[in-house]
């Protein structure tokens, strides 16, 4: 490909992010990367020669540790990162239009091998792999395996990951260049077979040991255990150590959780994304607040298929003020009933606002109520 | 003389619980229990002996390598000798595909349990989204979810478990599912029985041996008319 057709689709880029941003108030993520690929189909590849870059990617967590590693890598430059979750290549197109020596991208699960191949990506941090939107991923096994032969095909980079989750431990198996971590083990929904081998696995206490020797014991790195916010920033700090950045100050752990707040009328709300069994589960077990809203919708990116709320235990909220709503609020309601826990289902968040007046709430929000509403 | 009492046995959950599939369990429970029926959830896991007592059977939606494990452990069990001497059985998706006689996993054809005559190919497509069937065994149509890839062929004397109105059940044939007896086997998750109260009762009473009370549960009713009408 030509350097003129690159420069070419870089000047289309930039105007339509720029009027994007300022015409249309949009945020400008997208269109420009989407209008990249169209002109110079390579320009992912083009753009990333001569940079060090991070991927990051995993069913949760992605778009906080990236946050994270652009922060700790700060004193190292300016770095291209891609800041609201615009995960797909062509918002990875669009991050890596901006100048820096260093960029820090999450990518989405799917779209992943895509961009390794593209970037060819110093680093892949690979947080963990559980059951999200079945109606496009069909299967976490599914995803694990294009995983595999993409870390196989990418001999120069290094693969870091969490192998607790016992999917990336099978990954990472196929790296030629990699670091692994544990936390002392945890439970996860789709470990009763080794995806590995397909036989049975043994657990005991969250740790797992296959037949064929798959395990999470003898990591390279062994941390202590503890909630999905302390695990992203503990993984980003192994990478951010990569760099040479050591001894930071602890994170804020608040941050990680990416939480939300934001006022409507007299009420304050404190926003979660939950937007499968793992999300939900975690955002569950740090509930703060006696007055709760949950909002479901299915929509493509929120999965189409609510079956996955049967998955998780909502036996944290008995006792507290619940609200449910979302489009597919009557699904949640409904589940809440056969658990037996007391909520009220209303059509509109609006509405949900209304029937608390006042005060501080919690909101637990599916990907496109937690991105339409606060983002 | 009809039960009071009802053990309802999960199988394989951590196997076949890939689609919320333990839902169908609770729904079962709930509806039972809000009847004065007690009624007990048994998980019952790859390990474990199958109890030949249960009176409802559920094997639920599985991954590739999941399913072939729990036909093993079924093949290995009195599981086929129970369903035969009539407790109820609600298999769905790969639990259905199990209960044939034979289906495709990781791209091998695969033994299934033999239960009922009917066999699983590999499908044309993936079959994924909203579903929506007539069946002659409940008044209301009975809505779902459908994420698999295999088609289903019935044999001769085996009924299916309805007339496909949207999406795609056991492949291109028009129709999902099958019924014998008290053995019923459909693509549809969601879960069903949280979706189709009525279908959850069916099976309630086929347990019990008579005919339930009547339960009007507002929000499952509504539940149930909401998903019919947003399935088109």
């Amino acid at each position: 490909m030509s350097s003129i057709r690159l420069r070419f689709a870089l000047i289309v880029a930039s105007t339509a992010g720029i009027i994007s941003r300022t015409l249309l108030r949009r945020p400008g993520e997208t269109l420009p990367g989407r209008l990249l690929l169209l002109i110079a189909p390579d320009a992912l590849k083009q753009l990333s020669k001569n940079r060090r870059i991070i991927l990051v990617s995993g069913t949760n967590g992605k778009t906080s540790t990236t946050r994270e590693i652009a922060t700790l890598l700060r004193p190292l430059g300016r770095i291209a990162t891609s800041p609201s979750g615009s995960n797909l290549t062509r918002g990875s197109a669009t991050a890596m239009m901006k100048r820096s020596a260093l960029a820090v991208l999450e990518v989405d699960e799917l779209h992943l091998p895509e961009v390794v191949a593209a970037t060819n990506p110093e680093y892949v941090l690979l947080l963990n792999l559980t059951r999200d939107q079945l109606h496009r991923m069909h299967e976490v096994k599914r995803v694990a395996d294009r995983w595999r032969s993409m870390v196989e095909s990418a001999p120069t980079t290094e693969f870091i990951g969490d192998i607790d989750d016992p999917f990336i431990n099978y990954v990472l198996q196929g790296a030629h260049k990699l670091t692994t971590i544990s936390f002392g083990g945890r439970a996860h929904q789709d470990g009763a077979v080794c995806p590995q081998c397909g036989r049975y696995m043994e657990w005991s206490a969250g740790n797992y040991s296959s037949d064929c020797g798959l395990t999470n014991s003898g990591a390279d790195i062994t941390l202590s255990a503890g909630n999905a916010s302390y695990r992203n920033s503990e993984l980003a700090r192994v990478v951010a150590k990569k760099f040479g950045i050591d001894d930071v100050p602890s994170t804020d752990l608040h941050l990680m959780e990416r939480r939300v707040s934001k006022k409507f009328g007299a009420v304050n709300a404190s926003f979660r994304l939950t937007k499968n069994p793992a999300s939900w589960s975690e955002a569950l077990a740090g509930l703060r607040s006696n007055r709760i809203t949950l909002i479901l919708n299915a929509r493509e990116v929120d999965g189409i298929d609510t079956s996955w709320i049967w998955d998780i235990s909502f036996a944290a909220l008995a006792g507290k003020e619940v609200v449910v709503t979302g489009e597919r609020g009557i699904d949640l309601a409904y589940r809440l009933h056969v658990e037996g826990v007391k909520a009220v289902l209303v059509t509109t968040f609006d509405e949900a606002i209304a029937y608390f007046a006042e005060g501080e709430i919690e909101v637990l929000a599916a990907y496109t109520a937690f991105h339409g509403l606060v983002m | 003389m009809p039960k009071s009492e009802l053990s309802i046995v999960r199988v394989h959950n951590e196997l076949l619980g890939t689609y919320g599939d333990r839902g169908n369990s609770d729904v079962l429970a709930f509806r039972a229990q809000a009847r004065g029926i007690s009624a007990d959830v048994v998980d019952i896991s790859y390990r474990d002996a199958l109890p030949t007592t249960g009176d409802i059977y559920l094997l639920g939606g599985a991954e590739d390598a999941a399913q072939v494990l729990s036909t093993d452990a079924l093949n290995r069990s009195l599981f086929a000798a129970t369903i035969e001497n009539g407790a109820v059985l609600l298999a769905i998706c790969a639990g259905f595909q199990i209960i044939g006689t034979s289906y495709y996993a990781q791209g091998n054809r695969v033994d299934g349990i033999g239960l009922l005559d009917m066999e699983t190919l590999p499908g044309d497509r993936r079959y994924v989204g909203d579903i929506k069937i007539h069946s002659p065994w409940c008044e209301s149509d009975i809505t779902g979810f459908e994420n698999h890839g295999g088609k289903t062929i019935l044999g001769r004397d085996i009924s299916p478990f309805g007339e496909v109105i949207t999406g795609f059940g056991n492949g291109e044939s028009g129709v999902d599912g099958a019924v014998v007896g008290n053995i019923f086997g459909t693509y549809l998750h969601g879960p069903i029985l949280a979706r189709n109260p009525e279908f959850a009762d069916l099976l309630l009473a086929r347990a019990v041996g008579k005919a339930l009370e009547p339960f009007d549960d507002e929000l499952a009713k509504r539940y149930a008319s909401e998903r019919r009408k947003a399935v088109r």
